[in-house]
Formats: structure tokens, C-alpha cells, sequence
């Protein structure tokens, strides 16, 4: 027993040791707060590993070179569970302990939200992630930037496509209890509305449910002429699954971001066949850039599993704070930083296709924007099929207009 | 009609997971006074051990499945012996932190070994009845059935073995069961055995149905606990007519009332019998 | 050990606490000690109800969130002061305390934890979904914190917003404490003894549960809304059972049924697992294989320990 507790207590110094940033001239060290355990890890895991990624890449380039000197990127990365207290004391512990300036990674909203309302007040630069919730971008915080455009950005946009397919009835079954899916949703209508259309029922599903027969059963009897999925990929594939199997047949649009791999562990080709996902342009291999491709190929070979479709906000996020870096001619004056991040081209090295405000990545609120298109299943991939109707522009106006 | 009787045929198959994990709760329940609340996260390992099995070594299912009951047995036995005999002289929400402690061990193992993202064991069962307009995948038949000879065989164990007179007469009455030469020693180790077996059997069922994922033990745990008040701390009926009106209750809920609120309503159902039957519906009044 | 040696013992950590900011330099440890201080009232209520009457309730942290958001909400709809508000949360919590404690305090033993554990996911469910009033998994953010009276008392100030929190938690220690001296508190002791005992000598042992587990609530709201204020955010995921069960675990590891208990329970609940970050994914695997190492060899507790310890020195000399 004691001799557990010394091994312990050695291991805990050696790793004290090991994880105090070595200042160095030529270190600079980034944080990651995200999902790292947990129910949330199949996002925040990916998001960290693609951080590190991408300064690995960096490094082995040469690393960034500011004001004359050539900082190599090392990684911090902290559990936060996608819990808000526990994202506030991995923030805190980076800022305040481990003396990070630029904290990268958070894949989900609510502790993002917690981060976002105080990191106003620090020396540090935030950069989000996949976390879609959209009042974290509302508020213009000077020093936050976030790579994923919020969710009813997308959700009007796949409105207008299926109510152009002359859809009237439609049933939603989504993860309604989640603020941005209920957002996409919302914006869904608005412009289903417009075309005379309407929602028939909105059904929810929690996160840890895999059997959505009930609520599937309920559909089967309203006589709904399309059905709308909306939510995380691991629940949304079983209901792609028992669609099927409870002989429901109508045509169906998701707003999911799973990859082939992800669906295919639950659902076979033939129950996928036909499915649309209606979604901002992230990564699958058949709509891929030559990065894309380059990325899934790097990612693979370092962590042995394919990306998550949605990794590469987090992959981007390292590219934008590098070129912003470099453009503001320091790695101390953070509020220099996040100014450069608001005036940053797209990077050449990004993964996702980000459609530029007035040329820049990010707009005036700090958020960025991709494409938006539509992609069907088709005999085992998921085909792109065209770019949905997306006004970029006109959507950050709007953003600017809330608080 | 049909739409109600889709929903109980739907509720079934869930009722039937809860019913083998609340098996598994309620016999160390029962007769050790263990809240076990790392039963899910025990169950979780053995459904991701036999999707290694499968997926990750190409052994036929027939063959995984007992291999992954095996070492449920084996583990439920170190856990027996190395986490609850020591403290079990000491008051009951001792064990319960223990139990805590457990899952997060079970849970950070499993993340460690198999992975963050979900798992669904593969069968080749996919092929889909439909009777009188109610549907019922062949896989959800399968799973319904083998729930129901998993209870059957535990129920003959307890009822006819020499073993299972022996837990009964610990549970029954400690004291007694020693003076008549029960050994107490071992009985606590069989019984892990055979919870950990069945929990292992429940988490296989869950990962060929629905998905093993980080989390979804600890959900079903909490289910499992809710079947257990529900029926009646320890009764082995009350805790296979718990699971089915859970599931069934969720169903319907789901159907014909709220999604959002299925988990709600259920659980108000549940808090309502209690009020009327404190012990549980089949449980003894204390 | 004596009355006066414990008296000084209790002095002794307070002057620690008082002068606790000035020693610490970096900032996240003050951070984690405004934490730590509010989960030293939460585990302070919890203690009542677990450690003294013997009732094990699992949903701490669920009536947290209802004095956390009764805080926020009034303050938001009905543009009451923040003092007021934070002051209303904890006779709010009361009334939800009471409907769910008639039910629950009907049972016994597991039962009772596990009814209290599903009261515990209907608010979370209920937090989760009625996004009208709630906003739902998105959460409140900007929860202003309570208006400071000089330049010098502002409350964004950590410094000051710990010296708050931490008069706060003195007081309810206080109070905890008058609570277990009185005539309820050995009643409550009593019940945790022999239940029966207690009603056959005519006393309704239902009304000092009831009180208790009431008490414990509005401990637990007032801790909920001096969180809220604090982060200037709250979600429902705060609230959770696994929050609840740290509760009960500050409440076990520092000494149940003992008053300085609850005070290092809460300390070690926040602190340990920021001690394990370093440990990277491992961190859950460690955390746990210590919970139930401490559990096996100090069953009463950290309080337990040390009594033991002083027991085994004084015998000694």
C-alpha cells in the first residue's frame, strides 16, 4: 500500500514535471480543453488529436517564425468532459498555471458557453471548434473566433432544398434537446413555411438512446411525405436502421455529419441507400480538396482510425492561429493576435472549404462560414450532390443584429 | 391498435435488456446489500469484449459469447474479492463509493481498450417479420428469446441447485444459513459470478441491438436500479415484471405522450407505485 | 481531544482560509478554492441528510440547479437585485424540497436513494427540455454577479467574490452546527440509530426527515445560486447525477456525521481530480482506484482516520 502511494506520488511528480511548459525561446505552448472522456469524446478526442496534428505539422515545416525568431508549437491538452465546470477549470488551469495564451479545441456548447462568458476578461485568444450553439458567437467577443458556422447558418439553407423538392408534411425526429439541432430545426421551418409546407411533429430523442422505434412507430401513422433526422451520428444512424425495419417508407434528409464508417457500423448500404444529409461541406472523401485527402491520409496514420467527419475545425483552427500569429508580429500581445485572426485570409492549408467575408476567414462577430451541400447515400458513400443555397453574407448580418 | 401493439412489441425488447440487467442488480441486492452501480460498466466491457472478439478477431459468435461470459464470471469474482469483501463490514454507502469508484475504473478501462467511438456487434440476423401489420425485426425476436432463457435458466438455478438453495438461504436469513453450514465465504463469490454473467449476457444483447458506446452503462444501470424498486429490492419476479412495464411504459410514453419526457413519465410511474406500494410491486413489506 | 484543542483546530483553518488568497499565486487555485467553498455548503446540507439522519439522497446537485436557476431567472424576468434573488433561492428550493421529499421519505434505504436519484434526472430532464424558460443544453451565460457597494467591494474581483463565498459557508457551518447540537439534531441522530426506536417513543419521525432533508435542499440552493453567480453561466449539465454522487462523496471521504468532514470532502472532491490532469486519460482510472483504496482503508473518513490517529497517541502516552 505505501509503496503504491510513493510509485504514485513519483509518477505524479515526473508528470508534474513533464507537463510544466519548458519556456524555452523558441516553445510556444497551446492549449486544447475538449471532450477527452466521456459521452462527448467521439468529438473533443478527434478535435485534440487533429490540433496535434496539424502543430506536429507545423513543427516538422519549420514552426512558426515570428518577429524574427521560430517558436516550436507544443500542445497542452486538458479533459474537460464537454462539462462547463470542468471546461472552466482546464481554461483556468492553462491560463492562470500553465501560463497558455492561445486555447484551441471545444467541440460541444455547453462548455463552450461557460469558457465563452468569461474569456472576454483574460490575456488569451479562444478559438472554437465543432461546437454549433449560436449565441457563442453573438456577442462579438474581440478575442474568440469559432471555424464551424452555426447550425441554423445550415438549417435554413436545407429548408429552402426540401421544400424545393415539394415536400409538404415533414416529421422531425432529432436531438431536440440540444440547443443548435433545435436552431436548425427552427430555421428548417421558417423556410418550409414559405413554400407552404409545415412540420407535422417535432419527436426527440436523448443523447444515450439507440432504440427510437417508439417514436418512429408514432411517425409511421401520420402520413408525413419526408422525415428530417437531425442529431449526433451514433443515435441518428439507428434510426436510419430502424426506419427500415419498421417499413417506413419515405424519403429522408438528415442533418448528421457521420462519416460512411460511422453509419455502416450500425446500418447496412441498402438501409442507408437514398439518405440525404444536409450539412455544412465537412469532410468526406469523395467531396475532399487535395488537403482533405492529405489530411484523412496523415490522421489515419498517426491514430490508426479515420478522422471524425467534423475534426478538421479543430485541424483549421491551428493554421488560423499560425498565419495570425505570424501576421501580428507576436506571441504576447494577444489582443494584437486576436485582431490579426479578425483580418486573416483563408489559409492555404485548411481542410474545410470556407467561403470569405470581404476576403477574410473570419467576420466582424468572429465567425466563420463554409459551403453548405447536399449529400445523398449512394451504394455505400456519401455522394455530393450540389451545394445548397447559402448566403453567407446576408447570414452575418443577421448574426450581427443578436446579442 | 396496431400502432399500441407496435409499441408493446417495441418496449418488449428494451424491458428485456432492463430486465437482465436488474436480474444481475437484484441477486447481489438481494442477498450481499451491494448497490452495485458498476453493473453497467462491467456489462459495457463484456459487450465490447465480444465485439473484439468478432470484429477484431474474426471468432464466430458462438464462440465469443461464452468466452466473453467466462471472463465476466472471472471478473466479477476479482471484483467480489478485491473491491466489496473488504468493506463489508462497514455500512452499506461504503460499498455504494466503492461501487462508484469501480465505474469510473470500468468505465476508463474501457475507453482505454476499446476506443471512444460507438461499437454494434455484427450479426448476420437481419431480416425483418411482419405480422398482422406489426413489424418485429428477427434480431429483436432473438434477443427477446434469449433474455427469456437466461431468466428461465437462472430461475432453475436458484430454485433447484444446491448452490441456489444455498443463496436463498443467505438471503432468507444470514445467521440461519450459517448455522445450517452454508458457506458464506464462497456464496458471495458464486453470486458475482453469476450477476457479472448475466449483466455480460445483457451488455452482448445491447451491443448486437442498439450500440456500446462511452456512457450508455451508467444509463442503463440507472434503469437497472429504477426495475429494481420498481418490482421489489431482490425479488427475482419483481424484477422481470419491473423491466417489461419500464420498457413498455417508456414506449408508450414515447408514443402516444412525449418523447422529450419518456424518461420523465417512467420514472413518475415509477415514484407513483412506490407510493402505494413501498416495498415494490412484488417486493416483501419489510 | 479536547474541546478546546478541536476549537483551536477549527480557528486554526479559518485563519488558513482567510488568509488563503494572499498566499496563492496563481489565480487557478483561488478558483478552485471559490469552488471548493461552495461545494463545502453543498456537502454541508448533504451531511444532515446523509450523515447525521442516515438518509442517503441523491439529488444534491439537482436542487443546486433549481437555487441556481431560480437566482438567475428571477433576476433575469424579474429584475430583482442580485442580493434578493440569492437570498430567495434557497426558501425556492425549499418548496421543490418538500414535494419531492414526501414522496421520497415515504422509503427506506435504497429505496429512498433511488427514488431521490430519479427526482434527481427529472430535473435534469426537465432543465434539458423546457428551453422557454431554461434555454436548455445552451445554458444561461452573463448571469451578472452581485452589485459591490464601494470601488473596492467588486465582486468580478475573485479576491472578493471568495471572501464572500467564504462568509457564506461560515455562517452555514454554522448553522449546521447549531442544527446538530439542538434537540432536532440528536432526534435526527437517532432516527440514523433506530428508527422504530424513535417512533415508539411518540416522537413523528417523519417531521425531523422531512426537516432535514429540506434543510439539506436549501443548503444545496444557496450553493447552486453562489455557483451560478459566480461562473456567470449555468446548463443543466451542472446538475447531473454524477454531480449528486460527488456530494455524497465529499460527505464519506472527509467523515460522515461529523461537522469538519463535509469541509475537507469538498476540498478533495475539487481538488483531487485537477491533481490528476496530469494524468491525461487515465485520470478517471486513477481517480476511481483511489476512491476505492481510501474507502477500503479509511472507512470512517479523513475525520475517522485522524480521530483513530489521536485516539492511538493519546493511548500511547
Amino acid at each position: 500500500m505505501k509503496r503504491t502511494i510513493s510509485t504514485l506520488a513519483g509518477a505524479a511528480v515526473a508528470a508534474l514535471i513533464a507537463a510544466q511548459p519548458v519556456l524555452a525561446e523558441e516553445t510556444l505552448a497551446i492549449g486544447v480543453s475538449d471532450a477527452l472522456t466521456g459521452g462527448a469524446a467521439v468529438y473533443g478526442l478527434p478535435q485534440a488529436n487533429a490540433v496535434k496534428l496539424a502543430a506536429s505539422e507545423i513543427n516538422a515545416a519549420g514552426g512558426i517564425s515570428v518577429g524574427g525568431e521560430t517558436y516550436m508549437l507544443e500542445v497542452i491538452a486538458y479533459d474537460d468532459k464537454g462539462n462547463p465546470t470542468e471546461a472552466t477549470n482546464a481554461v483556468r488551469k492553462l491560463i492562470d498555471r500553465d501560463g497558455v495564451k492561445y486555447i484551441l479545441g471545444f467541440c460541444c456548447s455547453g462548455a463552450t458557453g461557460a469558457v465563452a462568458s468569461f474569456i472576454e476578461y483574460e490575456d488569451a485568444v479562444m478559438l472554437v471548434g465543432n461546437a454549433a450553439e449560436r449565441s457563442i458567437t453573438t456577442r462579438e467577443i474581440p478575442n474568440l473566433t469559432r471555424t464551424r458556422p452555426p447550425a441554423d447558418y445550415t438549417g435554413a439553407a436545407a429548408g429552402a432544398f426540401v421544400a424545393a423538392k415539394g415536400h409538404k408534411r415533414v416529421a422531425v425526429l432529432g436531438a431536440l434537446d440540444v440547443g443548435f439541432y433545435a436552431s436548425y430545426v427552427d430555421a428548417f421551418e421558417k423556410e418550409l413555411n414559405k413554400a407552404g409546407g409545415e412540420i407535422v411533429t417535432r419527436e426527440a430523442f436523448a443523447l444515450k438512446d439507440r432504440d427510437m422505434t417508439p417514436q418512429l412507430t408514432k411517425i409511421r401513422g401520420l402520413e408525413a411525405d419526408a422525415l428530417l433526422v437531425v442529431g449526433y451520428v451514433e443515435p441518428a444512424a439507428f434510426i436510419y436502421r430502424q426506419s427500415v425495419e419498421l417499413g417506413l417508407d419515405l424519403p429522408r434528409y438528415g442533418f448528421t455529419s457521420g462519416s460512411e464508417e460511422q453509419f455502416l457500423r450500425v446500418a447496412t448500404s441498402e438501409q442507408m441507400e437514398g439518405v440525404w444529409d444536409l450539412r455544412p461541406t465537412e469532410l468526406t472523401l469523395l467531396s475532399a480538396t487535395e488537403n482533405g485527402i492529405a489530411y484523412h491520409e496523415n490522421y489515419a496514420a498517426a491514430y490508426g482510425i479515420s478522422p471524425s467527419p467534423s475534426s478538421p475545425y479543430a485541424y483549421d483552427q491551428t493554421y488560423a492561429l499560425k498565419d495570425a500569429l505570424e501576421a501580428a508580429g507576436t506571441v504576447e500581445d494577444t489582443a494584437a493576435v486576436a485582431r490579426a485572426l479578425r483580418e486573416l485570409a483563408v489559409p492555404d492549408e485548411v481542410v474545410m472549404q470556407y467561403l470569405p467575408i470581404d476576403g477574410k476567414m473570419f467576420d466582424r462577430n468572429g465567425q466563420a462560414y463554409t459551403s453548405n451541400g447536399a449529400f445523398q447515400w449512394r451504394d455505400g458513400n456519401w455522394t455530393f450532390v450540389q451545394d445548397l443555397p447559402s448566403d453567407p453574407v446576408a447570414y452575418s448580418e443577421f448574426l450581427s443584429t443578436l446579442d | 391498435m396496431i400502432e399500441i401493439l407496435q409499441q408493446i412489441v417495441n418496449g418488449i425488447a428494451i424491458g428485456g435488456v432492463y430486465v437482465l440487467i436488474a436480474l444481475g442488480l437484484t441477486t447481489v441486492f438481494g442477498i450481499l446489500g451491494i448497490a452495485h452501480f458498476a453493473h453497467g460498466s462491467v456489462s459495457m466491457f463484456g459487450g465490447y469484449l465480444t465485439f473484439f472478439l468478432v470484429a477484431g478477431q474474426g471468432i464466430p459468435l458462438v464462440i465469443a459469447i461464452p468466452v466473453a461470459l467466462t471472463a465476466g464470471v472471472v471478473l466479477g469474482m476479482a471484483i467480489e474479492l478485491l473491491a466489496y469483501r473488504p468493506v463489508r463490514k462497514a455500512s452499506h454507502i461504503n460499498a455504494f463509493i466503492v461501487a462508484l469508484g469501480l465505474t469510473m475504473m470500468v468505465e476508463g478501462l474501457n475507453l482505454e481498450f476499446f476506443g471512444h467511438e460507438q461499437v454494434v456487434i455484427p450479426t448476420s440476423f437481419d431480416r425483418v417479420f411482419n405480422i398482422g401489420g406489426v413489424t418485429l425485426p428477427e434480431l429483436r425476436l432473438y434477443v427477446i428469446l434469449a433474455a427469456a432463457l437466461l431468466i428461465a435458466a437462472m430461475t432453475i438455478f436458484v430454485e433447484r441447485t444446491k448452490t441456489g438453495q444455498a443463496i436463498r438461504a443467505v438471503a432468507e436469513n444470514r445467521d440461519a444459513a450459517i448455522l445450517m453450514g452454508v458457506n458464506v465465504r464462497t456464496i458471495p463469490l458464486v453470486v458475482f459470478a453469476m450477476s457479472t454473467a448475466l449483466g455480460v449476457a445483457a451488455g452482448i444483447m445491447v451491443g448486437a441491438l442498439f450500440a456500446i458506446a462511452p456512457g450508455i452503462g451508467e444509463g442503463l444501470v440507472i434503469k437497472g436500479f429504477a426495475v429494481l424498486i420498481l418490482g421489489g429490492l431482490g425479488s427475482i419476479p419483481g424484477a422481470i415484471v419491473g423491466g417489461i412495464v419500464l420498457g413498455i411504459t417508456e414506449s408508450l410514453a414515447a408514443g402516444f405522450v412525449s418523447s422529450a419526457y419518456k424518461d420523465v413519465i417512467a420514472f413518475l410511474v415509477m415514484i407513483f407505485v412506490l407510493l402505494f406500494r413501498p416495498q415494490g410491486l412484488l417486493g416483501k413489506a419489510s | 481531544m479536547t474541546r478546546i484543542a478541536v476549537s483551536l483546530l477549527y480557528a486554526g483553518a479559518l485563519v488558513v482560509l482567510i488568509a488563503l488568497p494572499q498566499l496563492i499565486s496563481v489565480k487557478y487555485y483561488l478558483h478552485l478554492s471559490i469552488l471548493a467553498l461552495i461545494w463545502l455548503i453543498v456537502s454541508q446540507g448533504q451531511n444532515l441528510i446523509q450523515g447525521y439522519t442516515g438518509y442517503v439522497s441523491i439529488v444534491g446537485a439537482g436542487f443546486m440547479g433549481i437555487g441556481a436557476y431560480s437566482t438567475t431567472l428571477m433576476g433575469m424576468h424579474l429584475g430583482l437585485p442580485v442580493w434578493l434573488t440569492i437570498l430567495l433561492a434557497p426558501p425556492m428550493t425549499a418548496v421543490f424540497a418538500l414535494i419531492v421529499g414526501y414522496p421520497s421519505l415515504r422509503m427506506k434505504g435504497h429505496y429512498f436513494a433511488i427514488v431521490t436519484l430519479a427526482f434527481n434526472l427529472v430535473i435534469f430532464i426537465v432543465l434539458l427540455n423546457f428551453t422557454e424558460l431554461t434555454q436548455g443544453e445552451a445554458g444561461i451565460t452573463g448571469i451578472p454577479k452581485p452589485a459591490g457597494w464601494l470601488e473596492a467591494l467588486n465582486f468580478r474581483d475573485r479576491e472578493v467574490y471568495y471572501y464572500f463565498v467564504l462568509a457564506v459557508a461560515v455562517l452555514t457551518t454554522g448553522i449546521a452546527w447549531a442544527i446538530v447540537r439542538s434537540r432536532v439534531g440528536q432526534i435526527l441522530m437517532a432516527i440514523r440509530q433506530n428508527e422504530d426506536l424513535v417512533g415508539a417513543l411518540g416522537v413523528a419521525a417523519w417531521k425531523y426527515k422531512l426537516f432535514a432533508f429540506v434543510a439539506s435542499a436549501m443548503f444545496a440552493g444557496l450553493g447552486g445560486a453562489l455557483y451560478a453567480h459566480y461562473q456567470s453561466f449555468i446548463n443543466p449539465e451542472v446538475f447531473g447525477v454524477a454531480q449528486s454522487l460527488d456530494a455524497i462523496l465529499a460527505v464519506i471521504v472527509g467523515g460522515s456525521g461529523t461537522l469538519a468532514g463535509p469541509m475537507i470532502g469538498a476540498f478533495i472532491v475539487i481538488f483531487l481530480p485537477e491533481y490528476l490532469r496530469f494524468a491525461d486519460s487515465f485520470r478517471l482510472i486513477i481517480y476511481g482506484l483511489l476512491l476505492v483504496l481510501a474507502t477500503i482503508f479509511m472507512p470512517r473518513g479523513i475525520v475517522g482516520l485522524a480521530q483513530d490517529l489521536g485516539a492511538r497517541i493519546a493511548g500511547r502516552r
